[in-house]
């Protein structure tokens, strides 16, 4: 057993001891190395390191949960979080942890990225790769990610896994209003397609050139991944059964019910290689590829033990953190959400598309309702006008002004090619997507 | 408390390594409380103390950034080795410039009045089922209730090569909730937020139980007796909370140094700004934005930054010309002046970087009534829920929560889901009066890459925008 194990053990023992009568403790290493570009030269290096220990306990159905971070010193303070479990008010929403010995799939880590000693020289390459397509500006940023997590539950799992990954993300400008955004998320190193992300980021700024202001009006969305995984963040958060519970939910009461096109298979799949692959989630229940949308019809919700006994089903094994940065304790969440691809080729989707925009990426949507839908985001970098199945040029300052659920309902044509995509907090989680299009999508614009 | 020891060994190390521009160690403490209430019931309770240190050091070659929450001298020592192998690695072409800033020895502090650690769970959990009660008792449908209340407490201590030593203390309290109400058939949504510096009065001050009895009570008179505009040019009157979001998201992140000079680039964006445009005009002389991390309590307080500049208010438009940007020494460096203080990293493992504190618009010499006196036909936006902007910070949204229709200088009714979309100089050109008062809200900003949330206020008076396009 790992010491990492070991005292994940130890802290559940402690804590059941003290009078707990049910513990997670999630004992977690990591470094993360990141290399920050702009104006096509490194700004900042950083490097981060944490060891520490998430720790959940119950005493009937008073909870706690806590952060040891100096993990020297956190089973000689079981006893007191515990005790102050035990004078807190009941947790009325509090239905109880996994329960069972579970087997786990092997780690598959890639120990070149481990000990990747020189993350600057991808940088260099996506820069040049960049240049190369006529770029006169680019940034970014190239992280290396190296996770290893230890679980112990009194429940029973027991549970361990180490995970690196490589994300590098470029945008190119070939004119100041005129950009291109790629991302290459790998978790293998020799996956990592440095200047063929730096190219694609330099031939979309380029096709970006000399944009125009855009139009309102109804236009054919054609979406690469990474503008769809801007879709995603929000969409998959509202499949959490936690979220559904307080009304920040579009699916709420839709079980059994159309809430996308039939060409819609969506599925949270942290068993697929990917950068956010995982074994366990956070109470120690092995993940599972779930299918929540099924040609178009929403299959469940994601759940944790807890909110599955509310809902008197069995859990998805998508407990989130239970001590989250942000956010919710024990919000079931996504781990890495995939669209089925579909079989249209790339430039078919474009071929046959009558009037519409070409879109690489968006941010900042926004909700007026969680509960219906209605939302604005705002596409960023290349945005191509098609006419009769060409691209006749660009476009820019136009937002997308519509309704969540009537994105995913207009989804008429998928490609047969997926891409994994991973940008910053706003494409995110990474997730495994193919170009979509959305059919008559609400386009509008400052007056 | 912070060991003080640890800092300056770490420090004499890192300023031992190839005589850096610049050497930075922060050791930082907080221990944070959050307590949450779902449809009346407790939910988990989170408590937990972090602690942990930065080592930054700034070459020519470039800036290295290294962290940990192991507290010891020999992570200190790795940290200043990695950091010091980092900044080497940058290979600029055009050498890093810092600022130069004067060195401060000094320490600074936020009071409570009532201690953030005298305030039990149990009372807090109470406190939050009575803002349940408070709204179950207005009869209005809401079929999503959620509260949480938490705070933080920070100790830090900042050392730097230059002789800086500055010891801060800082609490914070903030509460958010988040209501769905429904009525018809319909629903409608508010995510609230309040926040401050201080102890536990502060929230005592938020009068949280009226306030969203009173939002619900308003949600449900929206879905029930709102209409909607029809398109078309109206005077606008815009109530604090949407003059703050526009101070903040079309005024405070555009003049950013780092937007601006493009460091910010592939992930927040750019900014329309540039570097040469200090003395433009981006609006009328009634927008005059201001950035002040000094205003007392506020949500985005601090007295000196993260780099040991002092803080003061930074005027950044000034009677609708563009006035200062914000600046850190990396920034104020390239541009050849002085830092304005505004540097700042949400916890030790995250650089500093530009960031805005408390933005608002300055208020005006007009009366309410005044504002809306003079409108033949238009529409007063009270708050907002859906809202963006393009990542230049030139095209923005703001869809209304709260809206009325003003008819001959009075209030008319209800209007539902307004929408403005306007361009940066087309919100600022627009204003032709502000009122007397200014109100402020509090709000988590993200910027930086991994993201930082900073809390600050956003704010301002009533202003009044004429014949702009509402939708």
């Amino acid at each position: 057993m790992s010491a990492m194990k070991e005292l994940a053990v130890d802290l559940v023992e402690a804590a059941r001891s003290a009078g707990a009568d049910d513990a997670v403790a999630e004992v977690m290493d990591s470094t993360i190395s990141q290399v920050r570009y702009s104006n096509k030269v490194i700004d900042a290096t950083n490097w981060w390191t944490e060891k520490n220990a998430y720790m959940f306990v119950a005493v009937g159905k008073r909870t706690i949960a806590t952060d040891f971070r100096d993990l020297t010193e956190a089973e000689s303070l079981v006893p007191r979080l515990v005790d102050m479990a035990k004078r807190s008010p009941e947790n009325e929403t509090y239905l109880g942890i996994a329960k069972g010995k579970f087997k786990y799939p092997k780690s598959r880590l890639d120990r070149k990225i481990v000990y990747l000693r020189d993350p600057a020289r991808h940088v260099h390459d996506a820069i040049s790769g960049a240049e190369s397509e006529g770029a006169i500006d680019v940034g970014g940023t190239l992280y290396v990610r190296h996770y290893k997590t230890a679980l112990a539950s009194s429940g029973g799992p027991v549970a361990e896994d180490e995970t690196a990954s490589m994300d590098l993300s470029v945008r190119a400008f070939s004119q100041p209003e005129a950009s291109g955004h790629a991302v290459s998320c790998v978790p293998r190193l020799a996956s990592l397609k440095a200047k063929e992300t730096g190219k694609r980021a330099g031939e979309l700024a380029t096709l970006a050139k000399n944009p125009v202001q855009g139009e309102e009006g109804k236009f054919d969305l054609v979406m690469e991944p990474l503008f769809l995984g801007g879709l995603v963040l929000s969409t998959s958060g509202m499949m959490s059964a936690l979220m559904v519970d307080i009304g920040m939910s579009m699916y709420a009461k839709k079980i059994g019910k159309k809430v996308a096109s039939d060409a819609v298979t969506f599925v949270d799949d942290p068993r697929m290689e990917s950068t956010s692959m995982r074994a366990f989630d956070h109470e120690g229940v092995p993940t599972r590829r779930n299918v929540v949308i099924k040609d178009g019809v929403l299959k469940t919700y994601l759940h944790s033990t807890s909110t599955a006994k509310k809902y008197k089903t069995k859990t998805t094994g998508s407990c989130g953190p239970l001590l989250p940065m942000a956010g919710l304790a024990g919000d079931p969440t996504t781990f890495h959400p995939v669209v089925v691809p579909g079989d249209w080729s790339r430039d078919e989707v474009i071929c046959d598309t009558k009037r519409g925009l070409y879109v690489n990426n968006t941010w900042y949507t926004r909700y007026q309702n969680y509960g219906t839908g209605e939302f604005s985001s705002i596409p960023r970098d290349a945005i191509l006008k098609i006419e009769n199945g060409e691209i006749v040029g660009a476009v820019k300052s136009v937002r997308l002004s519509d309704n969540m659920l009537n994105v995913w309902k207009s989804i008429d044509a998928l490609s047969k090619e997926t891409q994994e995509v991973y940008w910053w907090d706003e494409a995110s989680p990474p997730s495994t997507l193919p170009m979509v299009r959305a059919k008559a999508m609400n386009m509008t614009r400052s007056s | 408390m912070v060991d003080e020891d640890i800092a300056e060994y770490v420090l004499d190390v890192a300023q031992s390594k190839e005589s850096p521009l610049l050497a930075e160690v922060r050791i930082e403490r907080t221990a944070t409380n959050k307590v949450a209430v779902k449809a009346g019931d407790v939910a988990p309770v989170m408590s937990s103390t972090d602690a942990g240190m930065y080592v930054r050091i700034v070459l020519p070659s470039g800036i290295g950034f290294a962290s940990t929450n192991k507290l010891s001298k020999p992570e200190g020592v790795e940290l200043a080795r990695r950091a010091a192998r980092q900044a080497r690695s940058g290979a600029r072409k055009v050498p890093v410039r810092m600022s130069p800033e004067t060195a401060v020895k000094t320490s600074w502090d936020v009071k409570q009045k009532r201690g953030l650690a005298d305030v039990g769970l149990d009372e807090k959990i109470e406190q939050l089922r009575a803002v349940d009660r408070a709204v179950v008792k207005t009869k209005v449908k809401v079929q999503g209730r959620y509260y949480e209340f938490s705070d933080t407490d920070t100790t830090a201590y900042f050392a730097n090569s230059e002789g800086s030593r500055i010891s801060s203390s800082i609490p914070r309290v903030d509460s958010f909730a988040m209501l769905t109400v429904s009525s018809k058939g319909e629903t409608e949504q508010s995510l609230r937020q309040w926040g401050a510096a201080g102890g536990w009065e502060k929230v005592d001050e938020w009068s949280l139980e009226k306030a969203l009895a009173d939002e619900v009570v308003m949600l449900k008179n929206i879905i029930d007796k709102g209409k909607r505009v029809k398109p078309g040019k109206y005077d606008l009157v815009c109530g604090p909370e949407v003059a703050g979001i526009a101070a903040h998201e079309s005024c405070g992140h555009p003049m950013e140094g780092d937007r601006i000079l493009g460091r910010e680039m592939s992930q927040a964006g750019k900014s329309f700004v540039h570097p040469d445009m200090i003395g433009q005009r981006i609006g009328s002389s009634y927008a005059t934005v201001i950035d002040d991390p000094t205003v007392p309590g506020s949500y985005g307080y601090y007295a000196y930054d993260h780099e040991g500049v002092r803080a003061r208010p930074r005027y950044l438009y000034k009677e609708g010309i563009i006035n200062e940007f914000l600046h850190n020494r990396e920034t104020a460096g390239t541009l050849g002046i002085r830092s304005n203080g505004s540097s700042r990293s949400t916890k030790y493992l995250r650089e500093p970087i530009v960031r805005m504190a408390n933005t608002y618009v300055a208020p005006g010499d007009f009366e309410e009534d005044e504002i809306f006196g003079s409108i033949k036909e238009g529409v007063m936006m009270k708050s907002f829920t859906e809202w963006n902007i393009d990542d230049k910070r030139f095209n923005q949204k703001y869809v209304s929560r709260e809206a009325y229709f003003i008819k001959d200088g009075e209030i008319a009714g209800p209007a539902r889901k307004c929408a403005l979309e306007i361009t940066t100089p087309g919100f600022w050109g627009a204003i032709d009066a502000t009122s007397k008062r200014v109100g402020y809200e509090a709000a988590g900003c993200g910027k930086g890459d991994p993201m930082q949330g900073a809390p600050v206020f956003t704010g301002g008076p009533m202003l009044r925008l004429r014949e702009v396009a509402l939708k």
